[in-house]
C-alpha cells in the first residue's frame, strides 16, 4: 500500500440488518486509500453506499468485515481526527459562530488562548469574519454551513469527510462553497473525502474520484481528473473551460446512466 | 374600528392580526362575559345567592385581601405548588434527559414511569393521608405524584427527538458520552424543556386545589371549603378568580423566562 495515504479501506463489506432474519448489503470488498493532502470524491448513483461509506471512515457505522485503517491505526469509533461536516445544518443553535468554532478545541481541552486565536482564524478562512458573534439562526443556509466547516477544521482533523455538504444549497451558493473548499485545501492541507452525486462538484474538486456501482456499492472505477496536470483549479469558470473537462464530464454521465439501467 | 380594510375581508386565512386588533379582540371578549354577568345578576334572572354579581365578587376579594388575611392562604398555596413543583422538576429533568439519551436507562425506567401515569393521582389521597398524616406532606407528595410521571415523559420524548446529526457531530469533534448528554443534547433540548416545565406547571394548579379542598385547613382552596358551609359563594368565586390570575401570572413568568434565556429562538429565519 501507498505510504502517504491518509486513509486505507481495506477490503470493506457493509450489510445492514433488516430484523427477520433479512439484510442487504449496501457495500462490498470496497478498497481503495486516500492520500495524504489530497482531495478524494466519492461519486455514484443514489443508494450505491457513499454515506455509508463515509459514515464508516467516521467510526458512526461499524463494517461487517474488512478494516479502515487512519495512520496505521484501526478505526473503532468515531474520534476527533476525522471531522464530518453533514448535509443537514449541524450548528448548535445555542452557541454564537465564534462559540461553535471552539466547541471542539474546548472539549478536547484546548487552552482558552490558543482556541480563541484558532477560532479568529478559521471563522475569517470562511469569510464569516463580521458573523462571528451571531447566532446560526441569524445565518442563511450557506453561512451556516460554513460555520460547521470552520469548526471540523478548526478541530484541526486529520481527514476532513463531508457528505453532501452543499446538497441543501442553491446553485451559485453551492459554486462559492466549492472554490472556497479548493481555497482551504490550499491553504490548510487537510484531507478530504466528499461525497457527491453532482458530476460537476466531483470534478471540480476532486483530485481523485472513486466511482462506486450500485447494488451492492463497489468501487467501479477511481478516476484522476488528468486535464488538472495534478495542479487544483480554483476558479471554477476557468475549470470548466479547460480541455479535457468535458471529456470527463461526458465519461462520468456514461458511468452513471450504465449505473442508472442497472437499478432498473 | 378602522375604515381602511374596506377591501380585505375581515376574517383572513392564516394571516396574523395585528396588535392593535388582537388587544381589541381579547378585550372585547371579557367585556362581553362580564356584561352577560352583571345584566344576568342585576335583573334577577339568576338567583343572587348562587350567582352574587362581578361588583360583589371583587369587592369581597378586596375584603379578603385586606381584612381577614386571605394573602397568608395565597402564600401557602403558592409555596406548595413550587415546593412540589421543583422536586418534580429536579428528579424528572436529570431523569428525562438520561432517558431521552440512554436507551439501556429508557428500557429500565420506562415500563415503570408509563404505569404510573395512568394512575390518577387524587385516587392516593386516602393512602396518603394515611402515611403521612395531616400536615404539608400529603399535598405535596400529591402534586408531586400528580405531575412527576408526565414531566418524565414528556422530556424524555423531547430529548429523543434532538436530531442525530447533532450528537453524530459532537462525536466526531471528539466529544465523550457524557460531553455529548452535557454540552449537546441538554442545551439542544432545554427550550423544548422549559415547555414542558410550563404546562405541567399548570396542572400542578389543578392537583393543589383538589388538596387542598379534600384535605387541609389552609390554602385556597381551604377558604373556599369554608365558605361554601357558610354558603358565601361570592368567596368561592374569589378563590377561582384569584386561583386563574395566578395560574396566569406563572405562565407569562415562564414564557418570559423563555424569551430571555433563549434569545437565540427569536430572529429565526
Ligand atoms: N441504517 C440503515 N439500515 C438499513 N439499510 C441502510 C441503512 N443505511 C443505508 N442503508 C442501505 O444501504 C444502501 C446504501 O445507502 P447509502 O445511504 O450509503 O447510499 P448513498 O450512496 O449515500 O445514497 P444517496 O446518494 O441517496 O445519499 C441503501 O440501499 C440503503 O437502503
Ligand atoms: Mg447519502
Amino acid at each position: 500500500m501507498t505510504v502517504d495515504a491518509a486513509l486505507e479501506i481495506r477490503q470493506i463489506t457493509k450489510a445492514f440488518d433488516l430484523g427477520a432474519g433479512r439484510s442487504v448489503t449496501a457495500v462490498k470488498d470496497i478498497n481503495f486509500a486516500v492520500e495524504r493532502n489530497s482531495i478524494c470524491v466519492l461519486l455514484g448513483p443514489s443508494g450505491c453506499g457513499k454515506s455509508t461509506i463515509l459514515r464508516m471512515m467516521a467510526g458512526l457505522e461499524t463494517p461487517t468485515s474488512g478494516e479502515i485503517v487512519i495512520g496505521g491505526r484501526t478505526v473503532d469509533g468515531p474520534g476527533r481526527d476525522r471531522g464530518m461536516v453533514f448535509q443537514a445544518y449541524t450548528s448548535f443553535d445555542w452557541l454564537s459562530v465564534r462559540r461553535n468554532v471552539e466547541f471542539g478545541m474546548k472539549i478536547n481541552g484546548v487552552a482558552p488562548a490558543e482556541r480563541h486565536e484558532r477560532a479568529e482564524h478559521f471563522i475569517n478562512l470562511v469569510g464569516l469574519g463580521k458573523f462571528a458573534d451571531a447566532y446560526p439562526s441569524q445565518l442563511s443556509g450557506g453561512m451556516r454551513q460554513r460555520v460547521a466547516i470552520a469548526r471540523t477544521l478548526a478541530n484541526d482533523p486529520e481527514v476532513l469527510l463531508m457528505d453532501e455538504p452543499f446538497g441543501a444549497l442553491d446553485a451559485e451558493t453551492r459554486w462559492l462553497m466549492q472554490e472556497l473548499m479548493i481555497d482551504v485545501a490550499e491553504k490548510t492541507n487537510t484531507t478530504m473525502v466528499i461525497v457527491t452525486h453532482d458530476l460537476e462538484e466531483a470534478i471540480f474538486l476532486a483530485d481523485k474520484i472513486v466511482f462506486l456501482s450500485s447494488h451492492p456499492g463497489r468501487v467501479k472505477e477511481e478516476i484522476v481528473p488528468a486535464f488538472k496536470n495534478g495542479k487544483r483549479i480554483g476558479d471554477k469558470e476557468r475549470a470548466v473551460k479547460l480541455d479535457g473537462y468535458a471529456e470527463l464530464e461526458s465519461k462520468l454521465m456514461h458511468l452513471m446512466r450504465e449505473e442508472g439501467r442497472g437499478i432498473e | 374600528m378602522p375604515a381602511s380594510s374596506s377591501k380585505t375581508p375581515f376574517f383572513q386565512l392564516r394571516k396574523p392580526v395585528s396588535r392593535r386588533q388582537s388587544l381589541i379582540s381579547a378585550l372585547g371578549i371579557w367585556v362581553v362575559f362580564f356584561g352577560v354577568w352583571v345584566f344576568a345578576s342585576s335583573t334577577g334572572m339568576v338567583n343572587e345567592l348562587l350567582v352574587p354579581a362581578p361588583q360583589q365578587v371583587f369587592a369581597t376579594t378586596f375584603e379578603l385581601f385586606f381584612g381577614r388575611g386571605f394573602a397568608s392562604d395565597v402564600l401557602i398555596s403558592i409555596s406548595r405548588v413550587i415546593g412540589a413543583f421543583a422536586m418534580a422538576a429536579a428528579v424528572a429533568v436529570p431523569l428525562g434527559v438520561l432517558m431521552g439519551s440512554f436507551p439501556a436507562i429508557e428500557a429500565i425506567f420506562s415500563p415503570f414511569v408509563s404505569a404510573w401515569r395512568y394512575l390518577p393521582a387524587p385516587s392516593f389521597i386516602p393512602i396518603l393521608l394515611m402515611w403521612f398524616g395531616t400536615g404539608e406532606a400529603p399535598k405535596l407528595a400529591l402534586l408531586f405524584i400528580g405531575v412527576i410521571f408526565f414531566l418524565i415523559t414528556l422530556i424524555m420524548d423531547h430529548t429523543k427527538n434532538v436530531r442525530e446529526e447533532l450528537v453524530e457531530t459532537a462525536l466526531t469533534l471528539g466529544a465523550g458520552r457524557g460531553t455529548v448528554v452535557a454540552r449537546v443534547i441538554f442545551p439542544a433540548v432545554l427550550p423544548d424543556i422549559t415547555v414542558a416545565l410550563r404546562q405541567m406547571l399548570a396542572m400542578a394548579w389543578t392537583y393543589l386545589v383538589i388538596a387542598e379542598i379534600v384535605a387541609s385547613t389552609t390554602g385556597i382552596g381551604a377558604m373556599m371549603m369554608r365558605a361554601r358551609r357558610f354558603l358565601n359563594t361570592d368567596e368561592i368565586l374569589s378563590g377561582i378568580i384569584v386561583i386563574g390570575v395566578l395560574g396566569l401570572g406563572f405562565d407569562l413568568l415562564f414564557a418570559a423566562l423563555h424569551r430571555w434565556a433563549f434569545p437565540y429562538l427569536r430572529k429565526a429565519r
